[in-house]
């Protein structure tokens, strides 16, 4: 190469560098601040990536939008869930703060791919869906002095909890299953859940307590949670509430990867409530709505099961629990039947062959350990989600209860396999297990339920007394041998 | 004697307020004329039933929707009269709307433009939730402890109001532009009293039976009697 050709080249690195430098000075700037978007340009940008759900006039008919609860927004009527001012509408900091991270817990996604200049354009443009609205500067929401998280607090905020009653659709623990559940409805008429308090990575506009209070002072707008600011006791109450909120379940999900099944020595309890089951520390297991086969479950109710398992020298059992905030009462009445089930290979393999995790088809079958409300625990093989056959002589037991919107279930079956139908378990082999879930009380039933891929399970090896036999043996015969080299090398020398 | 004075004082003191408060009624009532109208609906009574699951003590265990309700002689309830055009200054009383047995007393409420007295004589957990659009729509809680919130609607609209905590509430607040209105008794019957002498439209306006309208003169010192059938 020339010398000038590699200058040439050297000069355009350098260049390309800076601006590199440059972008990311830029972006590491902390979040962006509000930018004039260019309304038409973000024209472009809606017609790709928002009009499939939002629809092409705003109006949230988009094509995708009769799957989709919650609804798409209608942005032609200006209303927002999400804004932190104390008037009715967003700031645009609002507005791209909710299309780059997204709506959790709905169909919106985080559009955080995007480019910042393209996120900003969207928000101008579809302020342009309702202009009227924005004509007016939006007024900030000015929250009370926060109140950092205490247990005198936390118990202020249960207190106000139950005053202003937010049991009546957040129910009484917080997993929405309140009496007033089913009669809700948003401003357009399509029917809304409330948020499960105890899952707060779903909340809409963010878990962080600031987000939490904003939601409670100023409601979220188009739907039926109202502003609570001018109705709790005191100003600082929103404090104590999002700290009370945020006590009633886990920050994160920290879903888990592999189920680990603890050996144990004597009886495993029947009852699901017992200290047995909830001292110990669950796998939180996620759960997806079943879209491969028709009718399909694009809202699933359940997106979650805590697995707690064990085992002794004679069976294996699995502590179940998860949410529906709907108790179906199942055969034998009009209701949809709640069902769990487990499902594993019915023999180990020696590859990675496992059976098509949508409940096996036609040449490879499924053994489930399944439960179903009126009905209780039976083993059953499955060719597919709509071909099950109970086993006969089932040898599977258990327990559901159901308190406040949760199900805890404890089933069991022996260690080892009565035929070659069901699977046997062994201490220290990956066995491929996955989770399906219904909520009859949601309409779920056959194909329409939740469900998760394959996971591996694996008892742990059983206790032994061996580890406290074998190193003081080592170590004692270790010290003969030495006694004897020092006995053997005296009597030479 | 001095008893008997401060006695005297006290009363002329108090005529004179309350004549005071009652004698500002609207700009041009002088020598107004009434308007007696009587709506009628020749259809059934519409009323929904639902099962209630909560709040049983207050709302008892059977919530009944009246979404038409028809008295005597066809007479039809809760439909809102009014005088389109005619001039007036607001009434000076306060409107109120409570909240009790779970339904909203009265159904309907007409008011000029200002602020009304919304109540929770329950003592459970309510929700203002209002579909607007002239004015700014509303969803504020209003729990038990919150007796009465003071809500301000100035412009002139028929507001749909719901409780989402109990979903068949369902109360109107009409906020009319002149203080010439009135709504139906259960015999369908209202009263407009000094309505300044004219030739108007009468606007009847029903939540589930639409609008209608009538034209009426209103001659000074007169009742003049107006009947309208409001049809499916």
């Amino acid at each position: 190469m020339p010398a000038r050709a590699r200058a040439r080249v050297t000069w355009a690195g350098g260049v390309v560098g800076a601006l590199i430098v440059a972008v990311s000075v830029v972006a590491a700037a902390g979040p962006a601040a509000a930018q004039a978007g260019d309304a038409r340009a973000g024209n472009a940008v809606y017609a790709l990536r928002c009009a499939g759900c939002h629809g092409e006039k705003g109006d949230g008919q988009g094509p995708a939008a009769e799957l989709l609860r919650p609804a798409p927004r209608d942005f032609t009527t200006g209303v927002y869930k999400i804004r932190s001012t104390a008037s009715k509408t967003p700031t645009d900091q609002d507005l791209f703060d909710v299309i780059t991270h997204g709506m959790p817990g709905t169909s919106m996604p985080p559009w955080s791919v995007l480019p910042d200049r393209d996120r900003w354009n969207l928000v101008a443009y579809l302020k342009g869906f309702a202009p009227e609205k924005f004509k007016e500067a939006p007024k900030k929401l000015e929250l009370p002095k926060d109140v950092a998280s205490s247990a005198e607090s936390i118990r202020r905020g249960r207190e106000m909890f139950e005053a202003i009653e937010c049991n009546k659709c957040h129910g009484t623990q917080g997993r929405a299953d309140g009496p007033s559940r089913a009669e809700l409805k948003d401003d357009w008429g399509h029917p809304i859940a409330p948020a499960n308090l105890t899952k707060p990575w779903n909340f809409r506009g963010g878990m962080s307590r600031t987000a939490i209070a904003t939601r409670i002072a100023a409601g979220v707008l188009g739907t039926p949670m109202p502003s609570f600011i001018d109705s709790v006791e005191k100003p600082e109450d929103v404090w104590h509430l999002t700290n009370y909120i945020l006590s009633l379940g886990p920050g994160a999900p920290r879903y888990a990867t592999l189920l680990t099944v603890t050996s144990v020595t004597g009886a495993i309890p029947d009852d699901p409530n017992a200290a047995f089951w909830t001292t110990r520390a669950p796998s939180n297991i996620p759960l997806m709505g079943q879209v491969i086969q028709d009718p399909r479950n694009f809202n699933p109710s359940i997106d979650m099961v805590a697995v707690r398992a064990v085992y002794n020298d004679r069976e294996i059992a699995f502590h179940l629990t998860w949410d529906d905030p709907t108790e179906s009462a199942g055969a034998g009445t009009q209701a949809l039947p709640d069902a769990l089930a487990l499902q594993f290979p019915p023999r180990p393999s020696r590859g990675p062959e496992r059976p098509y995790f949508l409940m096996g088809d036609a040449s490879d079958a499924v053994y489930l350990l399944r439960w179903e409300s009126g009905r209780g625990v039976l083993e059953a093989t499955a060719n597919g989600p709509t071909k099950l056959a109970p086993i006969a002589g089932s040898e599977a037991a258990g327990r559901a209860v159901f308190a406040d919107g949760r199900y805890r279930l404890v089933m069991k079956r022996p260690l080892a396999a009565k035929d070659d139908a069901r699977p046997a378990f062994q201490p220290a082999v990956f066995t491929p297990v996955a989770f399906q879930a219904w909520d009859g009380g949601a309409g779920e039933t056959g194909t329409k339920m939740s469900l998760t891929s394959w996971y591996y399970l694996r008892l742990e090896e059983p206790e032994s007394n061996r580890r406290f036999v074998l190193p003081p043996v080592v170590a004692i015969l270790a010290l003969a041998a030495m006694l004897l080299v020092v006995r053997v090398a005296q009597m030479r020398s | 004697m001095r008893k008997v004075l401060a006695a005297f004082v006290t009363l002329a003191l108090v005529a004179g307020v309350s004549v005071f408060a009652y004698s500002p009624v609207p700009a041009g009532a002088q020598g107004g004329g009434a308007i007696e109208a009587s709506v009628t609906y020749n259809g059934a009574p519409v009323v929904e039933k639902l099962k209630v699951n909560k709040d049983t003590k207050q709302c008892g265990t059977e919530a009944v929707i009246e979404k038409v309700v028809v008295g005597g002689n066809k007479g039809l309830a809760n439909a809102v009269v009014s005088v389109a055009g005619a001039k007036g200054a607001p009434r000076a009383m306060k409107a109120e709307i409570d909240q009790h047995g779970c339904k909203f007393v009265p159904r309907v409420v007409a008011m000029t433009p200002g602020a009304i007295d919304i109540k929770n004589s329950d003592g459970i957990l309510h929700n203002i939730h209002t579909y607007s659009t002239a004015n700014a729509s509303i969803n504020k809680a209003q729990p038990k402890f919150k007796k009465v919130m003071t809500e301000k609607f100035d412009k002139p609209e028929f507001i749909k109001l719901t409780c989402d905590v109990h979903s068949w509430m369902l109360g109107w607040i009409a906020v009319m532009p002149n203080p010439f209105f009135g709504v139906t008794d259960a015999n369908g019957a209202t009263r407009i009293e000094n309505v300044p002498p004219g030739k108007y439209t009468l606007d009847v306006w029903h939540e589930t039976l639409g609008k209608q309208t009538k034209a009426v003169e209103v001659k000074a010192g007169q009742t003049v009697k107006v009947a309208i059938e409001m049809k499916k």
